[in-house]
């Protein structure tokens, strides 16, 4: 009994692991791209942006994921399970990753776009190569936050028939009765995810922007 | 000041007047006009911020390589001027002009229209500002900040630049540092590498806009040095606001005292601050000397 909920778990485990995987990918690049476009010089691109946002962060996820999974399939578009978990969670994390990206650009101190026009560079090439790699830099902490946000959101996937992590737990502490047991390897999964995993990409990812930062010699 | 013209080849290699009258838009009959014409010329400028009006019908004209020191209590408009010139700051009315041509306006069939951001792209590269806050690049090295324009504005190659950077910093007598990130520098450094970055893209008109305001006083001499060495080897038309009286009395041509949007009174510095004529130009200066 207590093998199969281990081997259960372990398989939960992957699980969450990919969709957390593909969905921080679908979220990065998306928010990114989103968080651009909200600061766009071109009003109607603002527009779009701000549409995006407020109606990923305004609507509950799990209902976009069930749309997504139950209502598409109404107009003729059926996604595997798999597909909605990933692009369901990224699209509607990266809504709140745009926001982090617009604060981040807007951050980046006056004076680097003034000393940008004093030397003449496109828009285009002050983005890319003095204001996003300060932004991004910048960001990186609140993206930490996301990520793990992220992660715990996917046990919501469970509902669109995804045997993921805390579905595993909650299969292994009925059949086996051990709700103590199960509960709490429940709880430390995700710690050890976060803790083991994300945080450390993120803090290493920080350091590796951090040339010429004073928080270099502070991380 | 009247230090002997030691690097005037290698000035002339940086500063190509023909290089200029070679362009398209250039005719060869134009050629002596425009070197008659000032460098820089306000006509009529107006700023407002909402119903604030910061210049008032600004004329100034700034001839070829000439040295001109804005002066004047704060408020008084003298940083928008370089600003404007310097496109961070849109203009109300008026033309600014740079060599001879409209830089906030361009000729569409034979009307001025306000200027598209290719025009005024186009026009700006021949002017370079170094701030108050030095804003460097603070993810990049010395060396990085002077090669990034040079590569990615005007397409040199990156040896092209890296030589070029690498020059630039020895002028400003930071060779050895141009490895080191700007938190790395102290702020007479920094203001030292902002110079030699705008310097990286040989412009014609240099803008200073109070650049030892945000320096420890034992700091301000390495970059007025700075830029009296090239004001010795450079062919360069400089305009510097500055609260360092004593340098704009040195460095100088001519000193425009600033008031309430207006230039009160304008003259060489012997004028000005010798026999200022003008009442608020007496206030100002003897304020200032008293602080001293």
């Amino acid at each position: 009994m207590l093998s199969f909920g281990v081997a259960a778990l372990a398989k939960g485990m992957l699980v969450t692991l990919i969709v957390t995987l593909g969905a921080s990918l679908v979220t990065s690049v998306l928010a990114l791209i989103v968080g651009l476009m909200r600061v766009s010089p071109i009003k109607p691109v603002r527009w779009l942006a701000i549409g995006y946002i407020e109606f990923f962060r305004g609507t509950s996820l799990l209902v976009q994921v069930y749309w997504w999974f139950f209502v598409l399939p109404i107009f003729g578009l059926a996604l595997s399970p798999w597909t909605v978990a990933i692009f369901g969670i990224g699209l509607c994390a990266s809504g709140y990753g745009a926001e982090v990206v617009r604060a981040a650009i807007q951050a980046v101190d006056r004076g680097q776009y003034e000393a940008s026009i004093a030397l003449n560079f496109s828009r285009l090439t002050m983005m890319r190569r003095i204001v996003m790699p300060q932004a991004i830099r910048a960001l990186l902490p609140s993206w930490g936050n996301m990520l793990i946000e992220l992660l715990k959101a996917t046990s919501l996937t469970f509902f669109i028939t995804i045997a993921e992590f805390t579905s595993a737990a909650k299969l292994a502490a009925d059949t086996t009765g051990n709700y103590l047991l199960f509960f709490t390897v429940a709880l430390f999964g995700y710690y050890i995810i976060a803790r083991a995993l994300i945080t450390p990409f993120v803090r290493w990812l920080e350091r590796r922007l951090s040339p010429g930062f004073v928080r270099e010699a502070m991380a | 000041m009247n230090e002997p013209r030691v690097r005037l080849q290698n000035a002339a290699m940086y500063y190509d007047a023909l290089t200029v009258l070679g362009q398209p838009n250039f005719p060869m009959a134009q050629n002596e006009k425009i070197m008659n014409q000032p460098m820089v010329r306000f006509e009529n400028v107006t700023k407002r911020y909402g119903a604030l009006t910061v210049l008032d019908k600004l004329n100034l004209d700034i001839s070829r390589n000439e040295r001109v020191s804005i002066i004047g209590p704060s408020g008084s408009g003298k940083t928008t001027v370089l600003r404007m010139l310097m496109t961070l700051e849109r203009i109300n009315d008026g033309v600014i002009w740079v060599n001879g041509e409209p830089l906030t306006h361009m000729q569409r069939s034979g009307r001025m229209v306000p200027a598209n951001n290719r025009h005024l792209r186009r026009v700006r590269g021949q002017i370079g500002m170094v701030f108050q806050h030095f804003n460097l690049f603070p993810h990049m090295t010395a060396l990085q900040n002077c090669m990034e324009a040079p590569v990615s504005v005007l397409g040199l190659s990156k040896p092209e630049a890296e030589a070029r950077a690498a020059d630039l910093l020895d002028m400003v007598g930071l060779g050895e540092k141009k490895n080191h990130f700007p938190i790395q520098l102290s702020g007479g450094q920094k203001q030292r590498v902002a110079i030699a970055r705008a310097l990286a893209m040989r412009p014609k008109v240099m803008l200073f806009d109070e650049v030892t305001s945000a320096l420890d006083p034992e700091l301000v001499g390495e970059v007025l040095n700075v830029i009296r060495k090239l004001g010795a080897e450079f062919d360069l038309t400089m305009l510097m606001v500055t609260h360092q009286m004593g340098f704009a009395k040195e460095f100088s041509n001519r000193v425009c005292f600033f008031y309430g949007g207006k230039i009160a009174e304008q003259g060489s510095p012997d004028q000005l601050f010798g026999d200022p004529q003008n009442e608020r130009t007496r206030q100002f200066l003897s304020a200032v000397l008293e602080a001293k």
